[in-house]
């Protein structure tokens, strides 16, 4: 698996990525970076502490990573989950809370079978 | 209702009216009654008691007098000498008698002094004398005077030897009158003394009758009145039973009050009369004055009424003109919402008629990606000037309620320009109509100026002239600047948006800026439009400081002109200079050749121009036969005779294709690209030609790349060596940051918080760090309060330029960001050409 199909198993754009930091290794560098990436696991913990100040921070910074590396799908979930955290806890955050989850545990499993193909 | 209204106000007026009136009248009349009965009352209590103290006065005197004589008699008893009579004699004078006499009992009189007297009634005398009573009585002296005679019972001795039965005094009736004041002239009141009979004693103010009954006669008589002998029977009766007799005495018109009463020691009797008459005037002056009082106050009260009636019904009248009028402006307005709502659609359905047409041309040309990033761009423009007009409708509330601001900044004219052809462009094209676009005399390109209203303004005027100029019909937009009056730092813009369309009619012309209108013909009807652009327009305008005027004629076209002051916005222009080409510019348009030609010297080119394909096929013979060609040569596409593309196969027929000719259009390249390059032509610029048009258009012509050359204006190099701080709390968004930014050869420094940011650059040495980079959500500190501490420190450096890098990108966002004190707000993803431009434009602007 290379990078432009891990990309289109997480549901990014790797195009867009591309043209923006400009080179491949790059890209692969952040990429890898993500799994340890701590904002989720905040999101999390957070969450279930019922701090939904704190949720709403690290679905924040969860949101601007994605940006940063093009996650488009991720990107979406928790931007919606952002607004919806944005005043506090809200309706249809639980709803979204599943999404993001969802889509984080496809995007970190892409990229960990990404993992294993450059070190196997 | 306003009927009803008038009638109610007149019968109530009416009513008052007349209700005030009998009021008036009702108090005049029994207030005048009620006077004459008082007035009656008072004169008989004070004739009552007048005749009272007449009666009793007369009654004191008469006792005095008698009482005197009584007095006489004791100071001098009867002794039987004749030494009496003449001390009797001189006391007599002393109390003022006038006679004095003895008198015997047959009625015999010796007087002792004055002259002989003689008793009138002899009889009733004697009889008193007889019983030994005190008396008075009636009697003449000798010559005929009459006289008041007093008696008192006392025997003297008289000269014939007979003893006198009484004394004797005499006075002279006027003594009583004067007493009694009977004869008064200054009082209204008279007296008679009458004796039963009628018959008079005393009589005074010119009675001359024998009797008084006759005289009441009389006088009724003159006065030709009835009933006089009812009184004098009344009178007669009242003496016979000796009882005081009041009466008023009507006789016609006059009144009179009659009192009679009995007086003591004789048979008379007192009438005292008096005359209404002078009381009779004071009372009726009275009323005739209560009556012209009341008259007057009812007139004053009635013509206030009167007044405050009309003011009111005046004023009920405006108040019902002005709800009518307010009733129809709210009928109108309505009409013209309703009327705009759906109207509205067209203006909307513009842009978006672009974004689908141009999305099916993109569909359909996949491989072609050129045409697609065509395509694309003109789908760009017209989502956002759809979105502007949907802003516009949203805010037209706004606008009528004067909030609308204008956001200044700075604008290039050139791009104002490009886009609004552009985005005209396939309407022209849909309505088969000429477009021309001119620009001359540009003193600055790039001003400060509100880019999206002074879109919206050229917008609006050239859909409505492409809007209201019917298939093949021409339109012209022209640019121009000159000196402007507010001084060397602004520049005046004239735009001039002409037509050849259906124009207006002088009516509509004077309203054509109001809001929701347009031109009620069937026409006009058939033209969509919301009905809000111009008035829009006039607004925008008007903000702007500026003059809008509008030339029409019915059936000829319009011509609005617009114009604007604008500050010149101080831009180091990049220095645009070309080679000193020989070129050729041709145009139909003499004005923009001119201004072309100018434009072209001043970036270093030398140029000339004609008018048509056939002159210019001359020219560059000519120059082809003096070995000297025009190194470049710019050919308007729309020229009369042979167009610019049959022109351009001439010359490459002569020239054999080593000159690159390009095109010059209003209209879209895309249409005619594939026919122009058949042609020979190497490229295209698209009008209005601004100075940096064609700097930019021609350079790409003479080996330049041009985006090569625009990085190196805006980058690399420039950014070299600056030191950033930025403040990211995610450690991979950092990593991504620091990556990409070093690459442009920026210094990074990370502060993984608000916190460490303000205590890092609190830290540093001033001027340490050139600019700030922000992430808004962070924990410990926010990029907002970093940002206030910051511009909150005791440094010289603390403007520092802070920009923003955050995932939110809301318009409040950007907005919070920019109060908190940061100069700008970029989204996530970072893109490094951005935040290459915004760091390069704040450290330069310090």
């Amino acid at each position: 698996m290379n990078l432009q199909e891990c990309y289109e198993a997480l549901g990014g754009d790797f195009e867009d990525v591309l043209s923006r930091l400009r080179s491949e290794k790059l890209v692969q560098k952040f990429v890898l970076k993500f799994l340890n990436d701590k904002s989720f696991d905040l999101l999390c913990s957070s969450l279930e502490e019922e701090n939904y100040e704190e949720a709403f921070r690290a679905s924040h910074t969860i949101k601007g990573v994605c940006q940063n590396l093009s996650f488009t799908r991720l990107y979406e979930s928790s931007h919606a989950l952002t607004e919806a955290l944005r005043s506090g806890w809200s309706q249809e955050a639980a709803g979204l809370t599943e999404r993001v989850k969802s889509d984080y545990e496809q995007t970190a499993a892409a990229i960990r079978e990404f993992q294993k193909g450059l070190e196997g | 209702m306003k009927n009803r209204i008038t009638r109610f106000l007149a019968v109530s007026a009416v009513e008052i009216l007349t209700l005030c009136v009998a009021v008036f009248l009702f108090l005049a009349f029994y207030m005048n009654r009620r006077s004459t009965e008082t007035i009656t009352e008072v004169g008989t209590i004070y004739m009552t008691g007048m005749n009272e103290r007449i009666s009793m006065h007369f009654q004191t005197t008469i006792e005095m007098r008698l009482m005197q004589v009584e007095e006489l008699v004791q100071e001098c008893p009867p002794q039987g000498g004749d030494e009496d009579r003449e001390e009797l004699a001189y006391s007599a004078k002393a109390r003022g008698f006038n006679h004095l006499a003895a008198c015997s009992q047959d009625g015999g009189f010796e007087m002792f002094f004055g002259s002989p007297v003689k008793v009138t009634d002899p009889e009733p005398f004697l009889e008193s004398l007889r019983n030994n009573e005190k008396k008075i009585a009636v009697g003449t002296d000798e010559e005929g005077n009459p006289l008041i005679l007093m008696a008192v019972p006392a025997s003297y001795r008289m000269a014939n030897g007979q003893e006198s039965k009484a004394l004797v005094a005499g006075l002279s009736v006027d003594y009583i009158k004067d007493i009694l004041s009977l004869d008064a002239n200054n009082t209204l009141v008279y007296s008679h003394i009458i004796r039963k009979d009628g018959s008079f004693v005393i009589r005074s103010a010119g009675a001359f009758r024998d009797t008084y009954f006759n005289r009441i006669r009389e006088l009724f008589k003159e006065a030709q009145a009835q009933g006089a002998e009812g009184y004098v029977d009344a009178l007669r009766s009242a003496m016979e039973d000796n009882r005081d007799y009041s009466s008023i005495i009507n006789m016609g018109a006059e009144h009179r009050h009659m009192y009679c009463a009995k007086l003591p020691y004789s048979e008379w009797y007192l009438v005292t009369i008096m005359p209404y008459g002078t009381l009779d005037t004071t009372v009726s002056h009275l009323n005739r004055q209560w009556g012209y009082m009341a008259v007057g106050s009812c007139s004053l009260v009635l013509a206030v009424l009167l007044l405050v009636f009309l003011r009111y019904f005046q004023l009920n009248k405006q108040q019902l003109r002005a709800l009518e009028d307010a009733r129809r402006e709210a009928v109108a307005a309505n009409k013209a919402k309703s009327e705009f709502l759906s109207n509205m659609s067209h203006d909307i359905r513009t842009p978006m008629n672009a974004i689908v047409g141009m999305t099916a041309i993109a569909s359909a040309n996949l491989e072609d990606g050129d045409r697609v990033r065509g395509c694309l761009r003109k789908i760009t423009m017209s989502s956002k000037h759809l979105l502007g007009l949907i802003n516009d409708v949203l805010d037209m509330s706004k606008i009528e309620s004067g909030k609308m601001t204008l956001s200044m900044e700075q604008v290039s004219l050139r791009e104002v320009m490009d886009s609004i052809v552009n985005i005209v462009q396939p309407q022209v094209k849909a309505k088969n109509q000429q477009f021309e676009v001119q620009i001359y005399d540009i003193l600055a390109e790039n001003v400060y100026c509100d880019s999206v209203r002074l879109n919206q303004v050229l917008l609006n005027l050239l859909s409505n002239a492409i809007k209201f100029t019917p298939e093949g019909g021409k339109i012209n937009i022209a640019m121009y600047q000159e000196e402007s009056p507010l001084g060397e730092k602004h520049v005046r813009n004239h735009i001039v948006v002409e037509d050849t369309g259906i124009g207006m009619s002088e009516e509509f012309r004077k309203k054509v800026f109001e809001s929701f209108v347009r031109e009620d013909n069937a026409r006009v009807n058939k033209t969509e439009g919301t009905g809000l652009g111009m008035a829009i327009t006039k607004y925008i305008v008007d903000a702007m400081k500026g003059a809008i005027a509008v030339e029409s004629e019915k059936g000829k076209g319009t011509r609005f002109h617009v114009s604007l002051d604008m500050e010149k916005a101080e831009v180091e222009e990049v220095d645009m200079i070309l080679p000193d080409w020989n070129m050729l510019v041709v145009d139909d348009d003499q004005l923009l050749c001119e201004s072309t030609v100018a434009s072209l010297q001043e970036i270093g080119i030398k140029a000339e121009w004609t008018q048509d394909g056939e002159s210019a096929l001359e020219m560059v013979k000519q120059r082809h036969r003096e070995h000297r060609d025009y190194q470049i040569i710019l050919l308007d596409w729309k020229l009369p005779g042979i167009d610019g593309i049959e022109t351009a196969r001439r010359i490459n027929r002569v020239l054999k294709g080593d000159i690159p000719i390009i095109l010059i259009s209003a209209y879209d390249w895309n249409d005619i690209e594939k026919e122009a390059k058949e042609a020979g032509i190497g490229g295209f610029i698209s009008k209005p030609l601004f100075k940096s048009t064609l700097f930019y258009g021609l350079r790409q012509h003479m080996g330049w790349n041009e985006k090569a050359a625009e990085d190196t204006v805006n980058q690399e190099g420039q950014l070299g060596g600056y030191r950033v701080l930025l403040a990211e709390d995610n450690e991979l968004n950092w990593e991504i940051a620091s990556e990409l930014l070093s690459a442009e050869g920026l210094k990074l420094d990370w502060a993984e918080d608000g916190r460490a940011c303000v205590d890092k650059f609190a830290r540093s040495q001033p001027g340490y760090y050139n600019a700030i980079l922000m992430d808004i959500r962070m924990p410990v500190m926010t990029g907002y309060e970093a940002t206030q501490e910051i511009r909150a420190l005791d440094r010289p450096d603390r403007d520092i330029p802070i920009i923003a890098m955050t995932a939110d990108a809301f318009a409040e966002d950007v907005k919070k960001c920019l109060d908190c004190g940061m100069n700008a707000h970029i989204s996530k993803p970072i893109d490094v050409r951005e935040v290459a431009r915004l760091l390069d434009k704040f450290i330069h602007s310090k």
